[in-house]
């Protein structure tokens, strides 16, 4: 499967209508439920340092 | 001298004040050691190290047992610090004074979130998981347990007040009713607790982190039965959404512990309490509130334990929030760690660099804890908006979702820590605690590690499959019992197994691997070849 436009829109879809404060939890609930998904700690660590990069814009692109 | 309890108020024992020798012009006896502070760390090292023939001086600001004004400070005991204590001999009033419980529950407003039961992972020790008992009969045990092993010269209202540390030991300045006087002993154990401490007058600097995580203590003797469980309340309705514990105790005693507003850390009184059980219960209870106080922690840890002849035991070396029991425990633990090293030294069986191996060892256990303990404190304070979110998130998931139960923190109880990185380590899988196993005693009786630990008198045990002359022939030479009656089912069955006085492994070895064992008690005596004396 890969990552579509469909699951991009759901994704931001869930959050409607919530605060920030429960948008926050939802997406921290997500990280861990999906976190418990993959089960595989060097992906998730890699995950982790990817999202972190990018966020920050450290990468060298 | 004992605690004694009736109608809900406990009369601690106090301890009569003697003139030292130093003072009265009596006789003075040299000291090997000298114990400062007689808490949890202190009655364990001087008890230890009376068992192993070894006296002691200890120094005792106080003249009574516990913290002062009736509060007990460790509640609960662990399954590793049980082991020592029955190799002590205390362990059996323990047991029929405290409270056996192996189940721990941990609720989320109303609800249940997790619960576990350690009854369900038996070690087959000897000794349960956990006993909870207030602490000043577990120090009351440990003083008469002293007076009747012997050599332990206890010192009431002996105030250390600075520590010259030397080559050949450390000189002690001490105050006492009757004036000051100074004590100079070979080896000098500090065991002075959080506040006080000798390192500052040796310039050693202790370093960590605080809070602003408050709580309050209420231990409450309630009429009508509660289970005999651990619960904590990560979010409580009846303590405004705050943590809350509850552990059971001696005399139908409840600890029960009330996160505060940080903001706002109130000094709760009983109508606080009262208020709060009555939320808690929906209706008045009938209860006596014995004690009520409020506390905070923090995090620190001295650069080493040993500072030339001083050695530094319990929180006076580290200090850590009290999540898990992992205070008292510790302490336990780094005395017993400590205590037979010492006797070596004293007694010449090896060199003085052993005592390097008890800083690595219980310096490393006590960062281990330090993390784990800070780690339940951040779960219950989240320091950074991210761990407020992740922690509610977490808490949603967990009514529904059993992953997420086990990352919901209200402490991590108590665990023997594994020596990693020692190099007393010396053969495979070394550095793991073994649990108080039943086993075969070389005079045939049915007993247990600690007791074939305690009949080898402070000296390793190899347990052999069968004794061969160049096994036995390493008895001479070293600190050593080569021991053929006893088998422990958790090692293969021909490997030779070295056991330290302290119930750990420090690892096995191949069968017929005598030049292997031989190296590895030469690491243990820090010589290349032998230089102390066997005793017999």
């Amino acid at each position: 499967m890969h990552i579509d436009d469909d699951w991009y829109e759901e994704l931001v879809n869930a959050h409607q209508g919530l605060s920030d404060t429960q948008g926050q939890r939802l997406d921290a609930a997500l990280v861990l439920l999906l976190a418990n998904q993959v089960a595989d700690l060097p992906a998730l660590r890699a995950c982790l340092h990817d999202a972190r990069t990018a966020v920050l814009g450290l990468e060298n692109d | 001298m004992q605690v004694s309890f009736s109608n809900g108020r406990y009369a601690l024992p106090e301890y009569p004040f003697c003139v030292p020798p130093e003072l009265s012009g009596a006789a003075q006896q040299p000291h090997p050691v000298a114990i400062v502070g007689a808490g949890l760390a202190g009655l364990t090292a001087a008890c230890a190290l009376a068992q192993l023939g070894v006296p002691a001086v200890v120094l005792d600001d106080d003249n009574t047992v516990g913290a002062r004004g009736i509060s007990s400070r460790g509640v609960c005991y662990a399954r590793k610090s049980l082991e020592i204590f029955d190799r002590l001999g205390i362990y059996r009033r323990m047991l029929g004074k405290g409270v056996r419980w192996t189940v721990g529950r941990t609720f989320d407003g109303g609800t249940q979130v997790c619960e576990f039961d350690l009854a369900s992972d038996a070690s087959a020790s000897r000794q349960p998981p956990f006993i909870n008992l207030q602490q000043f009969y577990v120090e009351s045990f440990l003083i008469e347990r002293a007076a009747e092993l012997g050599g332990v010269d206890l010192r009431w209202r002996n105030k250390v007040v600075s520590c010259e540390s030397d080559t050949r030991g450390a000189r002690l300045s001490i105050e006492t009713p009757a004036g000051a006087y100074s004590l100079h002993a070979d080896w000098v154990i500090d065991c002075s607790g959080a506040r006080g401490g000798l390192a500052e007058s040796l310039g050693l600097r202790r370093r960590g982190t605080c809070t602003d995580d408050r709580w309050c203590i209420a231990d409450i003797i309630f009429d009508e039965p509660l289970p005999a469980e651990r619960h904590t309340w990560v979010s409580a309705d009846f303590n405004d959404g705050r943590a809350v514990w509850r552990h059971a105790l001696a005399d139908n005693v409840w600890r029960h512990d009330y996160q505060l507003d940080p903001a706002n850390p109130e000094d709760i009184d009983e109508q606080a309490i009262r208020a709060r059980l009555r939320r808690q219960f929906g209706r008045d209870v009938a209860c006596r509130i014995i004690w009520t106080g409020t506390w905070s922690y923090r995090s620190e840890c001295l650069e080493s334990f040993r500072h030339d002849r001083v050695l530094f035991a319990g929180d006076c070396a580290h200090t850590m929030s009290p999540f898990g029991g992992r205070g008292g425990n510790s302490g336990i633990q780094d005395a017993d760690n400590l205590a037979w090293k010492l006797a070596w030294v004293i007694e010449g069986k090896a060199d003085a660099s052993l005592l390097d191996t008890y800083t690595d060892e219980r310096r490393a256990a006590a960062l281990e804890n330090i993390r784990t303990a800070e780690r339940t404190g951040r779960f219950l304070r989240p320091a950074s908006p991210a761990g407020k979110v992740y922690r509610e998130a977490t808490l949603a998931l967990a009514r529904h979702h059993a992953f997420a139960r086990p990352l919901v923190n209200t402490g991590r109880m108590s665990q023997p820590n594994t020596y990693v990185d020692s190099r007393l380590n010396v053969g495979r899988g070394g550095g793991r605690s073994i649990p108080n196993l039943p086993l075969a005693l070389p005079d045939g009786r049915d007993g247990d590690v600690a007791q074939l630990m305690k009949w080898a008198g402070g000296d390793l045990v190899v347990l052999v499959d069968a004794e061969t002359d160049d096994l036995i022939a390493l008895e001479a030479r070293f600190p050593v019992r080569i021991v053929a009656s006893a088998r422990l089912g958790i090692f293969p069955e021909d490997h030779l197994v070295l056991l330290r006085p302290d119930l750990y492994c420090a690892g096995t070895f191949e069968r017929g691997d005598v030049a292997g064992l031989e190296h590895a008690l030469r690491t243990f005596t820090c010589t290349s070849t032998m230089t102390g004396t066997r005793n017999s």
